[in-house]
């Protein structure tokens, strides 16, 4: 009977029953079978409104959208192709820097390929970059950034697994800018074979673009000095940054009217808030009761007849999260997937700080991965090309993305060096 | 020409929508008024106000039950959708009203169970601390209004989709995209 109903509720979830319908019905089934009343799932979901760090993820997530409405991003591509549009491959590193800063902000909800794609790939093709290697390029992007500050993906899994956010940020640090560093190289690698065109250095055009946008970078600065500096707590960082971004963007640049604007921006956070975290408040009560009926112990008990290794695990692990993050959003398998792993990993003495960083690389590599990786449709759409050649374009950068997956599951020290 | 029902259920469903919009995003912005007056509080007087913390809390399930009704109309909410692709756009239409109406019901069966929590609350709650149990009635209402943000559009549809279909939709009638 059991299987029945979870055979069914499997179906129900990929015919596409919203994701939070899914679980929440699973969430009654569960309580039902272990005789409990089903008001302890609200109970969890009222728990999790008091967690102190949840208010950080609509701040957050205001100033992400807020900043994609106004002119930053803009301000932001000028700077970077001042500083490094000289190089060979640099308008390639600017799209990998601009994209990746975009991204964490708003989080890889493919906002950075309809917006940020919209700008840079006339810029590129203008460049004589070649097609197939734009398209790569800018489907990647979609989700680079998502271990920087203020990654709404690292929020959610401390929140989740109850992991220190601020250390999560710390350990997503180093393996973000390794990917960043490897996908640079590979663009300047490209860069002569494709021809691609280069601009020259000029400290005036560059003294220019750095006063235009001296607010924008301002605020990875406030941000980094707010989390690392120890002075406010996540959340507060969070309100800060939204105000900070809200002024730059209707005081400084105007581009956003207050009246006319700001109700928008503000639905639109809502909307996307909501569509996260309702999946977050029904799961909690569920995985709380997978939990209490020794799931992820039975679970151990199955993965330890066939894995004796910490090193077998974390291969194993990788391959069934990257299949995960091929078939799921990565905002709900952090919330269904993340409690049952935690005790499994624990168990093959991985340190939940790692953990975290090889999930949502994972996650990250699986926007990407055919044949659903949702970044490659989005970039179908937004690009008008056909599925196949994004698989294509997208190919070598995948290449390379695994090959970092690899690093930062096998060098724990990349994640864990400050510890 | 529209059924008197249709029409019914698009008149509710709007004025749900504008409701939605307004509660969510004042909802939003007083979070983050709050949170910079405790952010000034905190630093430049040395103080906090508890009771802010409370309504802060209390903010997130409204913006987050506001935000998910929403969502609901634009047809975003998150879903593992890997069958659907191999779908027809005619078998994946029949599939629209029937999933809608499941996760309504979900929905309300969430109310139901929330409203039973809230009246235990309120019942073994403290005198002085009953205002924020008064909060927390967003638990149960606003599994409602998402139960019924949804079962309305099991009704209507998504506008758009029945735009393309009937042209000759009432004028007069607004269109979502009108109310956005």
């Amino acid at each position: 009977m059991i299987i029945f109903i979870i055979a069914l509720l499997l179906l129900l979830a990929i015919i596409g029953t919203p994701l939070f319908a899914v679980l929440g019905a699973g969430g009654l089934i569960a309580s039902h079978s272990a005789d409990l009343n089903p008001s302890i799932l609200i109970i969890e979901l009222y728990r999790l409104a008091s967690q102190p760090n949840l208010i950080a993820i609509p701040l957050f997530t205001f100033a992400g959208v807020t900043l994609a409405s106004g002119d930053g991003t803009k301000r932001l591509i000028k700077l970077f192709n001042a500083l490094l549009g000289w190089m060979p491959g640099g308008l390639a590193i600017v799209t990998i820097v601009s994209c990746s800063v975009f991204t964490a902000f708003t989080g890889a909800s493919g906002v950075t390929i309809i917006a940020l794609g919209a700008l840079l790939y006339p810029m590129l093709e203008h460049a004589h970059y070649r097609q197939r290697f734009c398209l790569g390029l800018l489907t990647t992007s979609g989700s680079l950034g998502l271990l920087f500050p203020p990654s709404m993906a690292i929020l959610l899994y401390g929140i989740v697994s109850g992991v220190s956010i601020d250390e999560l940020f710390l350990s997503g640090m180093l393996p973000g800018i390794l990917l960043l560093i490897m996908l640079s190289i590979f663009s300047v690698y490209s860069a002569p074979k494709l021809q691609a065109a280069t601009q020259e250095f000029s400290w005036q055009r560059l003294f220019i673009t750095l006063r235009e946008s001296i607010w924008d970078i301002m605020l990875p600065v406030l941000i980094f000095l707010g989390i690392f500096g120890g002075f406010v707590t996540i959340s507060e960082v969070a309100a800060l940054t939204a105000t900070y971004v809200l002024f730059v963007e209707t005081v400084i640049s105007k581009k956003i009217k207050l009246l006319k604007d700001l109700p928008h921006i503000l639905i639109d956070t809502t909307t996307l808030v909501g569509s996260i975290l309702i999946i977050l408040g029904v799961a909690m009560g569920l995985t709380n009761l997978l939990i209490d009926s020794q799931l992820p112990m039975k679970l151990l008990a199955v993965v330890e007849q066939h894995i004796d290794s910490q090193l077998q695990f974390l291969l194993l692990l990788n391959l069934f999260l990257l299949i995960v993050g091929a078939m799921m959003d990565i905002f709900s398998a952090i919330v269904v997937v993340v409690p049952l792993i935690i005790p499994l990993a624990l168990r093959y003495n991985v340190d939940p700080v790692h953990l975290g960083i090889i999930f949502l690389a994972n996650l990250e590599i699986g926007y990407m991965t055919p044949p659903v990786g949702i970044n490659l449709f989005i970039a179908s759409q937004r690009f008008k090309q056909p599925i196949l050649k994004l698989f294509h374009s997208t190919f070598p950068f995948l290449m390379i993305m695994l090959i970092w997956l690899l690093l930062i599951t096998y060098i724990p020290f990349l994640t864990t060096w400050w510890q | 020409m529209l059924s008197p029902l249709l029409s019914l259920a698009f008149k509710i469903k709007h004025g749900l929508i504008f409701i939605e919009k307004i509660v969510a995003a004042s909802s939003l912005l007083l979070l983050l008024l709050l949170a910079i007056i405790q952010i000034i509080a905190r630093n430049f007087f040395d103080t906090g106000f508890s009771e802010m913390a409370v309504i802060s809390r209390h903010l997130i399930l409204f913006i987050i039950f506001m935000g998910a009704a929403l969502v609901s109309e634009q047809n975003r909410h998150i879903k593992i959708d890997i069958l659907t692709a191999f779908l027809s756009p005619q078998q994946q239409e029949k599939l629209i009203r029937p999933l809608l109406l499941l996760s309504a019901l979900v929905s309300a069966i969430f109310a139901w169970y929330a409203g039973v929590f809230w009246l235990d609350e309120w019942h073994y709650a403290p005198i002085n601390e009953r205002w924020s149990v008064y909060l927390a009635l967003i638990l149960p209402i606003g599994f409602f209004i998402l139960a019924l943000h949804l079962f309305l559009l099991t009704i209507t549809n998504f506008e758009h989709e029945l735009v393309a279909i009937d042209k000759s939709i009432d004028k007069s009638q607004p269109s979502c995209s009108d109310i956005r």
